[in-house]
Parts: structure tokens; sequence; C-alpha cells
């Protein structure tokens, strides 16, 4: 096997490990499925003789006027039209994600001031290597908890005679395409800084900043801002993950099935090249901080 | 074994090492010897291949070397100055030997890591979270990892900071052991009295620049330029001192107290003569004795002060 | 005296301020009157003098007039309006259009009326122009007043029959108070026919509009500049604008009125195709299916109304006309399939103090007679223990119509709590679980 190869999955064994024999991993899981079943509750409280009311539940009037205000009545209709489970997944979603991210990000350079990225190093490992375990252990993390968040909202609709519609699916699988997109950022922004405080702001700028520009192309709001937003959405799309995610979502509203999973490929070809772009980054700049 | 030839780094206009030629055979523990910020770890990561070099060769084990060679790379280890702080806090010393012996893809790792742990003494702590270990336990442990793998050259840096005695000392019968076994010993360090005591040869850094190389026995003949010898006195009067330092043999005197300490040539007992001296000026020496500059105090540190003291031994190559 | 004058002074100010301080500001503004094709009929919007660009259909005759009114934002429902009836200045002059040809085109104002005649799922609206819009508001006239004159007519007869009737029975009434035999003339009675009431013209939907003139854009998709010249050939200040014509992205699809049984003034409509309506069960369902078409949300909301807001990045479903003579296939529980027919209802108040009403099936020739159905819908019965229930539509033919798959779920609460909660603390189980076990490798 290619030393670099082996050096990874020596390396991803033991961080899957740690993740698995820490509490970080459940609390978050916890939080993400205590929130996936007050959505559900939720829901089930809002739906009367004519089908789901959002002012009935005070918890989703708050969350639907809040998106009504922001996105506009089209967009809530869409996102409650199969039930609760697409805007449940997502909301579900981010803890963990959330968690496995940021930890990583923060890791990765607690790991490189302290030097032990370098140690690492002194054998047959290199910051590659390194990054790339770091990566595998959050997809898997990820599968593992989007299978699980899968189980639960199941059996969560069985008991209410409520079914995860076919919304939901497709986003399941593009969700964790969009995320291992966001934890190629992730490396990129800990390959590119020298401490976690840094790599952590530097990620968490990307992502918001990807995010701004994304609903504020997006939002009803008229004039100035939408504007501007488009603008500089028609210029950060190319590198932004959540515009394939985007694209994907509209291919497989149209039905476009081969659209759908073009749009699935870019979004990994996106993270390959981000991937790519960090190996440069630490071959250049090196392992130490 | 290890050579080096105008190795050079720059870190933007700061050039951290400056031409630096080495030449360190199979089997040497060789002393890298300089203080903080002279350029020790960079020509260290350089010689691992963690930094690239901006100009210069390096070759090991005859043949040129880069980070690329991992044959070359796993034939050497490396033991940093400390372990990084708070990782892998999780492991227990026994998983934690068992990842690198995966990394390096170690047949029978298990018989190998209880062997080494059984001779540093950590045998009975396999089991245990090295986050309780303690310093000297973790750099015992530092070795152990990095003799996994069998290196034949073992790069050791500042192995002996923030250790006690007793610490110190384990470390230094592992050196000597490991090289009595044939591995070379690459040690950089600030702390001349250690480095005594187990370099072949040393080589001084300074600036970037390699100030001097030589065998540890001809090194200490130089730096141990003066000897002092401590008179105490019933009384010391006040014009003795300026008496004393017009003897031809005198370098040096002050007074300290009661006590008349006088700078000697280090060849030559100049004791005798002395005390004939006092005794002519009808003073009474209680006690006479000589001290050798303790190395220890003169050079526990190197200074920047120091350095030209060492500027003429050996002279660059 | 003192005080209750100043406390008068004082409350005549606070009227005064009331009074008027909701009165809007109006603004005198040169506007684009526009009267666009929205999919199903035609509707008014204005570009006023900040709206920089206007919506239109694609391939569809829109409308525009220039002219010159009050502006003034009303606060109560947040947005624009015009107030003609105190400044009302039309424009007459040229339109110039530029965008897609090379050259730009000068439009003038040309008569128009528009009109919809009555028939099935046909997009039945016609626009006349020029010699056709004449005729057509000809025809219309002419309809209209023979249909006045037949009326008059009516009126006539219907006098003279009642007279006749009135006549009759009171010579019935005095020859049989004589004890004089009256079968003869009680035999004339009935044979007495009330005169037919004239039908009111049933070829229209929409009668034809007064012939008016303006600029008619019938234009294809893309991006259009306009400007108007007055009729001395200068442009009119402020006249710029960009048109965005836009077409639908799909058609054809099929939406569901819902009308539930305990709110039948308020139905929800099911308009994405993957839809689930989830409900309580606690009332039957009436539904309508509708066809739709799919438009941009923005530039179809700014179409209809100028000032409006609209998410660009999204495409919403518009309901155009009901399926006609539509069949609809109720599956339940994966059993019975059973085909349901659109009926009339009517709704019954509850008697006496009693809050309330039902839903019954329109009954014209008993307790209904002379009424008209509240609605007409197909009925869905629903109950607590039917758990899904499938429908499917078939136009007139019998054929499945695309996308009218929908499923109706009825939601059973449950102890969602506890077993959820029970679900949700799995990992936390998993954790302490598995932090026993590891601590146990630890040597103390």
């Amino acid at each position: 096997m290619n030393q670099r190869a082996h050096a990874t999955s020596v390396l991803a064994k033991r961080r899957i490990l740690e993740t698995l024999i820490s509490p970080g991993y459940y609390v978050a899981q916890t939080i993400g499925l205590v929130l996936a079943y007050l959505l559900v509750a939720g829901f089930v409280r809002a739906v009367d003789s004519s089908g789901f009311n959002y002012t009935l539940n005070q918890a989703y009037e708050l969350i639907g006027r809040s998106l009504v205000g922001a996105f506009g009545a089209t967009f809530v209709e869409k996102l409650f039209s199969e039930g609760p489970f697409l805007f449940t997944l997502y909301i579900a979603f981010l803890p963990v994600l959330l968690y496995l991210a940021v930890s990583s990000v923060f890791r990765f350079g607690l790991e490189k001031k302290v030097g032990a990225l370098e140690l690492l190093t002194y054998g047959p490992a290199d910051g590659t290597s390194y990054f790339l375990a770091a990566l595998i252990k959050d997809i898997l993390m990820t599968a593992i908890y989007l299978v699980v968040l899968l189980l639960f909202l199941f059996i969560a609709g069985l008991l209410n005679n409520l079914i995860l519609g076919p919304s939901f699916y497709y986003s399941l699988v593009i969700l964790f395409f969009l995320s291992i997109a966001i934890y190629a950022y992730g490396i990129f922004a800990s390959s590119l800084t020298d401490n976690s405080a840094s790599a952590i702001a530097v990620f968490l700028g990307l992502i918001l900043f990807f995010i701004i520009i994304m609903m504020g192309s997006f939002t009803v709001v008229s004039g100035y801002v939408r504007n501007l937003a488009s603008v500089l959405a028609w210029i950060i799309k190319w590198i932004s993950p959540l515009f394939y995610w985007d694209l994907a979502l509209r291919f497989v509203e149209m039905g476009n099935w081969g659209m759908y999973f073009i749009g699935v490929a870019l979004l990994l070809l996106l993270s390959v090249v981000v991937l790519f772009i960090s190996h440069l980054t630490i071959k250049t700049r090196g392992v130490r901080a | 074994m290890i050579q080096t030839r105008n190795l050079t780094k720059r870190y933007g206009s700061f050039t951290a090492v400056d031409t630096v030629n080495l030449n360190i055979p199979a089997g040497e523990i060789y002393g890298f010897l300089g203080p903080n910020g002279a350029g020790k770890t960079s020509t260290i990561m350089m010689l691992l291949g963690i930094v690239k070099p901006t100009a210069g060769e390096i070759r090991l084990f005859d043949e040129p070397y880069s980070s690329k060679r991992l044959d070359l790379r796993r034939r050497i280890g490396m033991v940093p100055e400390k372990h990084p702080v708070g990782m892998w806090t999780w492991m227990t010393a026994g998983e934690y030997l068992q990842m690198f012996a995966e990394l390096f893809s170690l047949e029978e790792a298990n018989r190998r890591i209880d062997h080494l742990l059984e001779r540093v003494g950590l045998a009975e702590v396999k089991n245990k979270k090295f986050s309780e270990f303690s310093r000297g336990m973790l750099q015992k442990l530092s070795f152990v990892r990095a003799l996994l793998h069998d290196p034949d050259i073992l790069f050791l840096d500042e192995p002996i900071s923030g250790l006690d005695p007793f610490g110190v000392k384990q470390i230094r019968d592992l050196i000597l052991e490991e090289n009595r076994e044939g591995r070379t010993i690459f040690i950089s360090s600030h702390i001349l009295s250690e480095m005594e005591k187990v370099c072949q040869r040393v080589a001084i850094i300074f600036g970037g620049k390699l100030m001097a190389e030589d065998q540890m026995k001809s090194l200490l003949t130089t730096l141990a330029k003066d000897r002092e010898i401590h008179v105490d006195l019933e009384e010391l009067p006040a014009e003795l001192i300026a008496k004393v330092k017009k003897l031809k043999f005198v370098q040096d005197a002050i007074g300290a107290e009661k006590t008349l300490i006088v700078k000697v040539p280090k060849t030559g007992d100049y004791r005798k003569e002395l005390s004939k001296y006092l005794i002519d000026q009808n003073l009474v020496p209680l006690s006479i004795q000589e001290k050798s500059l303790s190395l220890e105090e003169a050079f526990v540190t190197i200074t920047k002060e120091n350095i030209n003291l060492f500027a003429g031994i050996g002279g660059e190559k | 005296m003192k005080v209750l004058r100043i406390s008068a002074a004082l409350l005549l100010l606070l009227c005064a301020g009331v009074l008027f301080a909701d009165v809007p500001v109006r603004e005198e503004q040169f506007i684009y009157s526009i009267l666009a094709f929205n999919g199903k009929d035609y509707a008014g919007t204005f570009a006023r003098k900040d709206a920089d660009t206007v919506y239109l259909v694609a391939d569809v005759d829109n409308f525009l007039t220039v002219r010159n009114v009050f502006v003034y934002f009303w606060p109560i429902t947040q947005d624009w309006k015009t107030d003609t009836s105190a400044l009302n200045i039309p424009f007459e002059g040229t339109l110039e259009l530029s965008g897609r040809e090379a050259e730009a085109q000068m439009l003038g104002m040309i008569p128009y009326t528009y009109y919809n005649i009555r028939g099935e799922y046909e997009l039945n609206w016609k626009v006349a122009k020029e010699a056709e819009a004449e005729a057509a508001w000809q025809h219309y006239q002419e309809l209209m007043d023979a249909y006045w004159q037949s009326v008059s007519a009516y009126y006539e007869k219907r006098a003279l029959y009642e007279k006749m009737l009135n006549e009759l029975t009171v010579t019935i009434t005095k020859l049989r108070d004589a004890g004089n035999d009256v079968t003869a003339l009680i035999d004339t009675l009935k044979e007495l026919k009330a005169p037919p009431e004239p039908q009111y013209p049933t070829e229209y939907i929409v009668p034809p509009v007064p012939i008016q003139k303006a600029f008619i854009l019938n234009l294809p998709v893309g991006e259009y500049q306009i400007r108007f010249f007055t009729q001395d050939g200068k442009i009119m200040e402020g006249s710029e604008r960009r048109i965005v014509v836009f077409e639908k992205r799909r058609a054809e699809a099929i939406g569901l009125e819902v009308i539930p049984g305990d709110k039948w003034t308020r139905p929800v409509e099911s308009k994405t195709p993957s839809s689930v309506l989830y409900i309580d069960g606690s009332t039957d369902l009436y539904i309508r299916p509708f066809y739709q078409q799919e438009y941009n949300d923005l530039f179809y909301e700014k179409m209809r109304k100028n000032d409006a807001k609209g998410n660009p990045n999204l495409m919403k479903w518009v309901r155009i006309q009901q399926v006609p003579r539509a069949r609809v296939e109720v599956t339940r529980q994966a059993a019975e399939t059973r085909m349901v027919l659109e009926e009339p209802f009517y709704v019954e108040q509850a008697k006496g103090a009693a809050l309330g009403y039902q839903i019954v099936p329109f009954d014209p020739e008993g307790k209904h007679k002379d009424r008209e159905p509240s609605l007409q819908a197909f009925h869905i019965p629903v109950s607590k223990d039917q758990r899904v229930i499938r429908l499917r539509v078939q136009d007139k033919e019998g054929q499945y119509l695309p996308s009218s798959e929908r499923q109706i779920r009825v939601i059973t609460p449950s102890r969602i709590g506890i077993v959820s909660l029970i679900l949700a603390a799995c990992p936390l189980i998993a954790m302490i679980i598995v932090m026993v076990r590891r601590s146990r490798r630890y040597t103390s």
C-alpha cells in the first residue's frame, strides 16, 4: 500500500477511536436528536383539519414568520410541503456538523502549535496524511450520525403517521456531500494558519461569508442588499459549496436526475480541489507552527 | 553518516542557518551546541526533512537526502525537546507506541514495545494514560517511541531540558547505552555540562554560523583557561590585594570578606609560592584551596558574551 | 369655566391631530399603468417612478398606458396606491422598445378590447385589436341590446300575466262564493303559464371591456427597455424602464384546493406535486383539483403587483383553472379504490342558538329548492382510523393527470414525547457505556 495511504489509515483509526470514546460527539448527537424531536412534535401539534398551520404552535409561528419575512411565503410552503422532516433534517444536522468541523479545525491548529503534527512527521506520516485522516474521521462520523438521524426520524414518523418524503432523501444525500466540502474548507483554513484561534476565525469567516452571500441573493428584501449579494454571489458561487448544494436541489425539483448527480459530483470535485490546495499549502508552509 | 555542505536556511531576510558544513561519522555521539536562537533547531529540522533548506545539500547514509526519501527517514529517530502538551491524552503508553509501530509497519510490535519499555523502566505503566506521566517518564517514553523502528541515527533536541538530576542521569545512561549498540547520536543542547559527559565531538553554532567543531577533550581544555586559589586569612589587609596582583603568576586577585581569591594560569601549581608570599607578609593562611573554574558555573548557559571564547577553537571548516 | 375651555381646546386639537395624522401624502407622478396577463386572467398594476422594472409574461398580449396620477403609500396594507379620482391624465404618444433586435421599435397606441368566452380548460381569453375590437364590442353591444329588449318584453308579458291571473282569481272567488261551478275557470287558471325569463347571454365569462387605447406588448422571453415619446417627439423624463419578460417553467401540473368541513370558507391549496397533506382527521375534506403553472416567484409577484416582494431563486406554482369534469380516484389503506365525482353541496347553519354549520349534499328538489349550492367539490370522507388516503385525478377522458397524486395522512399523536426522548438519549447512553469500559483499561 502506498505509504501515505498507510499512514492515513493508521492515523484515521486513532482519530475515529478518539472521537468514539470522547463525550463531545455523543453530546452533539443528542442535541441534534432533541432538536429533531422538538421540531417533529411541534409540527404534529400545528396540524389541524386543513393541514399544517404554523400559527398553531408558538415555536413554529416564530420560525414560520421569520422565514416568511426573510425568504417569502413560497419558500416556507415548499419547505413544509412534505411535512416537517426537510426542515428538521437541516436543523438537526447542524450541531454534529458544527462540532465535527470546528473541533477538527481547532485540533489541527492546536496540534500544529504544540508540535504533535511535527512529531508524526518524524516518521512516515506527513501533513497530507494527517489531514486526510481527520477528514476520513469526520466523514465516517457524519455518515453514522445521518444514519442515526434517519432512523430516529423514521421511527418518529411511524409513531405519528408521518412519512419521509422524496425531498428529504435527496437532501440527505446532498447534505452528506456538502459536509465533506465544509470539512475540506476547515482543512484549508487550518493549513493557512498557525494556531487554532486563527484557523477557526478563518474557517468560520469563510463559511459565514458563503452563507451570507447565499442568503442575501435568496432573500425577498429588495433593492441594494439583494443586488449586491447577487453580484457577489455570481463571483463567489464557483467556490461556494452552498451554490452546488442549491444547484443539485433545483435539479431534483425539476426531476432532472442527471443534473442532480452532476451537482453532487461538482460538490465532490470542489472538495477535492480545496483539499489539493490544502496539500500544496501545507507542503509549502510546512507542519511547524 | 551525516554530511551537509553549505547548508543554509533563510526566512525572508533573516538567515537562520548560514552555510553549515557537517561531517558526522557513524557511531559517534555528536554534540551541537549554541545559545537559544543560534540555529540548532533549524539545522535539525532540515536534517529531519521537516524543513526544506534554502540552499545546500544533505547526505545521510552516503545518499542525497530530502523529505521524499522515506526509506532514509525510516532509519532516523527523533526525540523532541518536549512531548506535545495535551496531545493524545486519551491513549495509554502502550496504545501510543502501538500507533507509531503501526506507522512504521513493524512486525512483532508488541514484543518490541514491551522490550523497550522494560529497558527504560516503564513496563509497569504500559496501560496507564500517559497524560499522568511525569516529565521524566514522558521523555523516556519519547525515547522508546524514537527507538521503536530501530533507527541508525537518533536526533535528540535538548534531551535533558527541564529534568531533575535523576532524570538527567537516566537519559544520559540511555544515550550511552544506545551508542554502545552502534547508533549515531546527534544531540542539540545549550547545556555544556551534560554534553561534556556524553559527547565525543561537538560543534558550536552561533548566529546560524558554525563557529567551531572539535573533540570534547580539546574543547574542555580550551574552556578551562583559568584556575582560582582561595585563601582564608585571619584578616585581609586592604593593601594586600594590590601587592598580590603584582606577583608574576597572578592574573587577578579579589577579596571576599576574609578570603583572598587569586586567579592563576591553568597549568602549574602556585599554592606553595602564594603561601610563602603570604607568610612573608606576616599573614597566617587558615586554609588554601585550588578551584578549577567549574564548567557548570561558567558554561551552564552558553551566552552570547562567551561565544567569542570559542571562536578560536578548532576554527571553521 | 376656564379649565373647561382649555380642556375643550385640547380635545379639539387632539381630534384634529387624529383626523389629519393618517392622511397619506399624495404625490403627482408619471406612471405606467399595466394590464398584464397572469396566466389565468388580466389584472392591473402600475409602475411608479421608483420602480425601474416592469415584469410581463411572455408571448401574451399585455397592455401599457402612461398617465399622470396621484400616488400614495397606504400604511394599513403597506403598499402603494393610485388616486385616479383626483388626477388621471393619460398621455398620447409613442413607446420606444429596444432589446433583442438591433434597432429599436416605435410602438403606437392601439385600440383594443379583451374578453373571456365560455369554455373548458383552454385559456379562453381573447384580445381583439383595432377593427376586430370594434366588431367584438359591437357584437357584445348588440347581444346586450337584444337581451335588454327581451327583458323589457318579458316584463310586459309578466305584467299581463299577473293581471290575467289576478282577474281570474278574483272571478273564481266571486263565482264560488255565489255557489257557481268554477271548474272550467280553474282549468283555465292552471293552463295560464308565466312567461319565461330571458336568459342572460352566456357567450362570455368576462364580457368585452369598452374599447381603450394602449401600447400592446407581446414579447418573447428576454429583457427590454422602453421609453415614452410625447406627441411632439420629446422623451418624457423619467419614462425609462426595464422590461423583464418571463415564461412559465412547467405547466399542466395539478394542484388541489382543500376545503375542510369545519372551515369551508378558508380553503388551503396543495400545490407542490410531492406534497403530503397532514390532517388531524376531525372533519371531512372537499377538494377541487386545478391546473397550475410554474413561474419565478419574484417575477410573478412583481408582475401582479409591481411593488411586491418575491424570491428570485424560487419557482412557485400558480393556480390557473379548475380541471373540468374531473374524477378523483380515492384509495384507502391500499385496499378499496373508488371514483369520486364532483357534487354540489349546501352549507346548513345550525338551528337555534347553537353555532356552527354542516355541509350536506345539495337537494335541489327538496329542502334546497330555489337555492344555489354553496360549493361544488369532491367529497373525501375522513376518519381518524384511516391512516392514509391516496388521491389521483383523472380528466374527462379518464386519463390520469400527471403530478396529480396526493397522499392525505391522518396524524396520530402518540406518546412521541417519551419514546422520542428515550431515542434521543441513546447517544448519551452509548457514551456512558463506552466511557465506563474505557476507564477499566487504565491502570490506577
